[in-house]
């Protein structure tokens, strides 16, 4: 957990230091983008937690989904419909979901423990 | 809860590689989109200060404006007082008036025509030039030239007084009279002889038949007072010099 946060905060970093920026005109592309994929990490660290982690699907979806999302973004300009708001609402939803389910986990597995450590 | 710091799996090391991604995709996002912010931000003060700047200029004007007209008030003043001291000066004067009315600086006033010229209000259709049913810097010139031949004494147009110096040019959608540009209607003041100028204007085949034929709004009316205003602008003759006697 303590790496994952760690490699973040770096890639932030060196993202600041790299004197490129993204074209104003992608911008709202690649903001797209960044919801898939912050949606794909919450979605893995929940599998992580739950333990059925598979790094090909992890991987293909963080893929997939960011080239979808974009894609959808696009057309939607293209033709002249907000495409964009179906993947906001959709991995919007999908990041609160995910985060509930990573809380329950999480505290369920804290109060069987604590069972468990009364009873030995 | 004890954090116990566990060998990282293959999982973990593959999605610490996508973070390090994600986290550079962030940062430059959002460096991306202050830029942009800026920009309009900077646009916007940009678009203010221009406007401050010509309400400024536009005030200056103003009272440059008062400026000339109480110097002239003070001149005309001198020049009555010159004219009350001797006969001579009381003769030049008169001279002076009569040059003035010639040269378009002073106000004048006496019977004539006020023509008002409109773009056609027909509208556009297809496969006809919309440029035929505009009123181009041809057609005034035309309509002034027109009243010039039937003696017309003092013109104006938007009320800009025609001086030897004025040009009435095409200035993209508008027309340009003494530097100053006008859109339509044109109105046109002359003064002379009412009948003598309408009449010439409406002659057949002449230049209101044509303009008529374009649908161009034209208006005629006869007056027998026509206030036309004086040249406003300045009069600098860098290069014609009153001819040497005898050369």
């Amino acid at each position: 957990m303590i790496v994952l946060i760690i490699a973040l905060l770096v890639g932030i970093l060196i993202g600041l230091f790299i004197p490129i920026s993204i074209p104003q005109d992608y911008s709202s592309y690649v903001a797209v983008g960044l919801l898939a994929a912050l949606d794909s990490i919450f979605g893995a660290l929940k599998s992580n937690l739950k333990g059925d982690f598979k790094i090909d699907i992890f991987i293909s979806g963080f893929v997939g989904n960011t080239l979808i999302a974009m894609l959808l973004a696009y057309m939607g300009d293209m033709l002249g419909i907000p495409l964009y708001q179906a993947a906001v609402v959709a991995f919007g939803v999908r990041i609160f979901q995910n985060f509930g389910e990573m809380r329950r986990s999480i505290l369920i597995k804290n109060k069987s423990f604590s069972k468990e450590e009364k009873n030995q | 809860m004890k954090v116990k710091i566990k060998k990282p799996t293959g999982g973990q090391v593959a999605i610490a590689i996508l973070l390090l991604v994600l986290g550079i995709l962030i940062s430059m996002q959002i460096k991306s989109v202050r830029q942009s912010n800026e920009l309009k931000n900077l646009e916007k003060a940009r678009a203010i200060e221009l406007a401050e700047q010509i309400n400024q200029l536009r005030k200056e004007n103003v009272s440059l404006r008062q400026q000339i007209y109480d110097l002239e008030k003070k001149i005309k003043e001198y020049q009555d007082s010159a004219a009350s001291i001797s006969k001579t000066t009381e003769l030049l004067k008169e001279e002076l008036d009569k040059v003035k009315i010639l040269a378009g600086l002073t106000d004048v006033e006496g019977p004539g025509i006020i023509i008002t010229l409109d773009d056609s209000k027909i509208p556009a259709q297809p496969n006809v030039d919309p440029n035929s049913f505009l009123l181009h810097d041809s057609d005034i010139l035309q309509v002034i030239n027109e009243l010039r031949a039937a003696g017309a004494e003092a013109i104006a147009i938007n009320d800009q007084r025609v001086v030897s110096t004025t040009e009435i040019r095409c200035a993209g959608p508008t027309i340009s009279i003494n530097n100053t540009r006008y859109s339509a209607p044109y109105i046109i003041k002359a003064i002379g002889d009412p009948k003598i100028l309408k009449n010439s204007l409406e002659m057949r085949g002449g230049i209101i038949d044509l303009l008529k034929e374009f649908s161009i709004e034209v208006k005629i009316e006869e007056a027998s007072k026509v206030v036309i205003p004086r040249y406003t602008g300045s009069l600098k003759f860098n290069y014609a010099k009153i001819k040497s006697e005898g050369s």
